[in-house]
């Protein structure tokens, strides 16, 4: 990790391992009816030699086995830091990103769990200030951490909220 | 912490102040609403079935035509009987619809600005809406149409109340301000900004489009003399009159552009079709941006875009004539002072700008050598664009929050984005491709006076230079 994007005196906190296999499962449950319908193709090629039909599929078996390591890349490089003022998150492998929000300018914090997240037991943050351009959005939390984190956020922004 | 919807619907949506003032008579608007409304169904209708009806040969058309404009009369009278308005002294009221009634709540204390706009059609008929906006962003109340006159001196009164409302001071016990507030005579406004109709025509004319154009026909028509042609010149025409449309169109939007100092704010006015008159308030000013297009640069021109908190839904469309202009053309001096004034006094030129690396060129070749960007303790500023130049200027206190972004050729390259998030607007000040211990340095530069600015933390120090 470059100094770029890891200001001295910062302590950084993973999201959890979880998170790797939440999305994991969700990429394979989304790509399965295609790989399925794919491979009924591939068995009964119609229209078109059977050739094209077995390189969509090996295809989408390769996008699938990409990002079935990339995830656990992605998931690794994304961290946070509560700091006195203001919250960092980072992320991103090949675009990286870091940004500051300070407690004060939030203007509400979500909490959000899909199906899959539920399964796994992990919760997503997301902190909202009047800049869409603030994209500030912490995955891959343990539930009881997201709760403490949504509260600890939330309280922060009432001390030392100044809105816009 | 926002404390709540700024408009409350529907009954029961009182808020649990003590004693209510004495409500005041519910007033409605102009009976001609529904005309202006329905008017250009009106006018489609006159024009597909007058020659018909002037022989009084009445087809199915007009027969048609008849019974959805009996239906659309009722329906039209019936809006207006059962629309009205109470300015109280807290809140104003707007009750509207036929099938579904609201009844909108707009706390007088919430308002941000009360515009006057006169629609074409309005304008023949003399009235005007009034545009209420509030912090909450696009759920504005809207109350159409009033008499110009009437609609005036609502707004004033609006403004006036707003007023009242902050003086008086959070903690004093509700509903003891006054009821009526006497409605104050206009205030001399102090004209600070006219734009003439030569400058503006000019500067429509100065665009990168009328240069294409130019070009293309002069290309055109040179190719067609030499061949002797002289049917194909035809060809030309519709896109000079495209042309001539769209500067129209910017001129028309602009027309008669005025600024003036009132107690409430800033008040542009525009418009030769539609007029608008809007109310600035400084203190929801996000920032600034400078325009400066390559041709206006010979005459030393600018314009002047502005953000504003809360009017988000306001904000798009034709950037030439739209609500965020504070000034559509004017001498760069002119616009510096505007600018100026609607940043409480600071001064963007104090700002040392530092240009971006050579290495930027790699990922910039165009803008690369006006890249730059610089901060002191009140403003940040960046600098953008080879053909249009334009400077984007927010104040340190409105920051909202700060990101890096680094893409893979720019980590090759050692370079990093520093992107300073602001509300919803055209102001967009960003860093681009710096070198990373300037990313780095300028970033908590940005952190600290931002925060400092708000009124937290220590104060920095000195412009942005790149630490060590």
């Amino acid at each position: 990790m470059s100094t770029l994007f890891a200001p001295p005196g910062t302590e950084w906190t993973s999201v959890s391992p979880r998170l790797t296999s939440a999305r994991r499962v969700a990429l394979v449950l989304g790509l399965t009816p295609l790989a399925a319908g794919l491979a009924l193709l591939v068995v009964l090629a119609p229209f078109l030699p059977r050739w094209v039909y077995a390189v969509a599929l090996g295809a989408v078996v390769a996008f699938l086995v990409f990002w079935w390591f990339w995830i656990a890349v992605l998931v690794r490089r994304w961290r946070y830091a509560e700091r006195d003022e203001d919250l960092y998150v980072r992320n991103g492998a090949l675009f990286r990103t870091l940004v500051a929000v300070p407690y004060g300018r939030m203007q509400y914090v979500d909490v959000s769990s899909g199906p899959v997240d539920r399964h796994f037991g992990i919760a997503t943050i997301s902190l909202h200030t009047a800049a869409p351009g603030t994209s500030a959005v912490i995955p891959g939390l343990p539930a009881d951490e997201a709760a403490r984190l949504r509260d600890r956020l939330t309280e922060l922004g009432g001390a030392q909220g100044s809105g816009l | 912490m926002d404390p709540g919807p700024e408009i409350d619907s529907g009954p029961g949506a009182d808020p649990p102040t003590a004693p209510a003032p004495p409500p005041q008579d519910f007033r409605r608007v102009s009976p001609l609403t529904p005309v202006v409304r329905g008017f250009v169904f009106l006018a489609a209708a006159l024009f597909a079935t007058w020659r018909d009806a002037l022989r009084g040969d009445f087809g199915y058309l007009a027969i048609g035509f008849g019974i959805a404009l009996l239906v659309g009369v009722a329906y039209g009278a019936a809006s207006w009987a059962l629309t009205r308005y109470r300015i109280g002294a807290e809140e104003l009221r707007v009750d509207t619809g036929v099938i579904n009634r609201q009844s909108r709540r707009i706390r007088i204390d919430r308002i941000q600005g009360v515009d006057v706009v006169q629609p074409f059609v309005a304008r023949l008929f003399r009235l005007a809406e009034l545009r209420i906006d509030t912090a909450g962003g696009d759920r504005e109340g809207s109350l159409a149409y009033l008499p110009l006159r009437e609609a005036e001196a609502v707004r004033r009164t609006l403004l006036a109340r707003r007023r009242a409302a902050d003086s008086t001071p959070p903690g004093s016990a509700p509903g003891t301000a006054p009821a009526d507030v006497p409605e104050p005579t206009a205030q001399p406004e102090q004209l600070l900004v006219r734009v003439p109709l030569g400058r503006l025509m000019l500067s429509a004319a100065l665009s990168t489009e009328t240069v294409f154009v130019v070009l293309g026909a002069s290309f055109v028509l040179g190719a067609f003399l030499a061949t002797g042609q002289w049917w194909a010149i035809t060809g030309v025409g519709p896109a000079v009159g495209a042309l001539v449309l769209v500067l129209a169109n910017r001129v028309s939007g602009n027309y008669r552009f005025t600024v003036a100092g009132t107690e409430s704010g800033l008040q542009v006015r525009r418009g030769l079709f539609d007029l608008t008159t809007q109310t600035l308030n400084l203190r929801r000013v996000q920032g600034v941006v400078l325009t400066e297009p390559w041709l206006w640069r010979w005459l030393g021109w600018a314009r002047l875009d502005v953000s504003v908190a809360g009017n988000p839904g306001q904000l798009t469309g034709n950037a030439e004539s739209s609500p965020t202009t504070l000034h559509p053309v004017g001498p760069r001096a002119e616009v510096l002072w505007l600018a100026r004034t609607v940043l409480g006094g600071l001064d963007l030129e104090q700002v040392p700008l530092r240009p971006a690396p050579p290495a930027a060129r790699w990922l910039a070749p165009l803008q690369g050598r006006w890249l730059a960007v610089g901060a002191d303790p009140a403003l940040v500023v960046s600098r953008h664009g080879l053909l249009t130049r334009s400077h984007h200027v927010a104040p340190q206190r409105r920051v909202q929050s700060v990101r890096i972004t680094q893409g893979p050729l720019q980590r090759r390259l050692g370079l990093g984005t520093v992107q300073i998030d602001s509300p919803p607007g055209p102001v967009s000040v960003r860093a681009l491709h710096r070198l990373a211990p300037d990313a780095r340095s300028f970033v908590g530069y940005e952190i600290a006076a931002a925060r400092h600015a708000r009124g937290r933390g220590a104060p920095t120090d000195g412009v942005h230079k790149v630490g060590p």
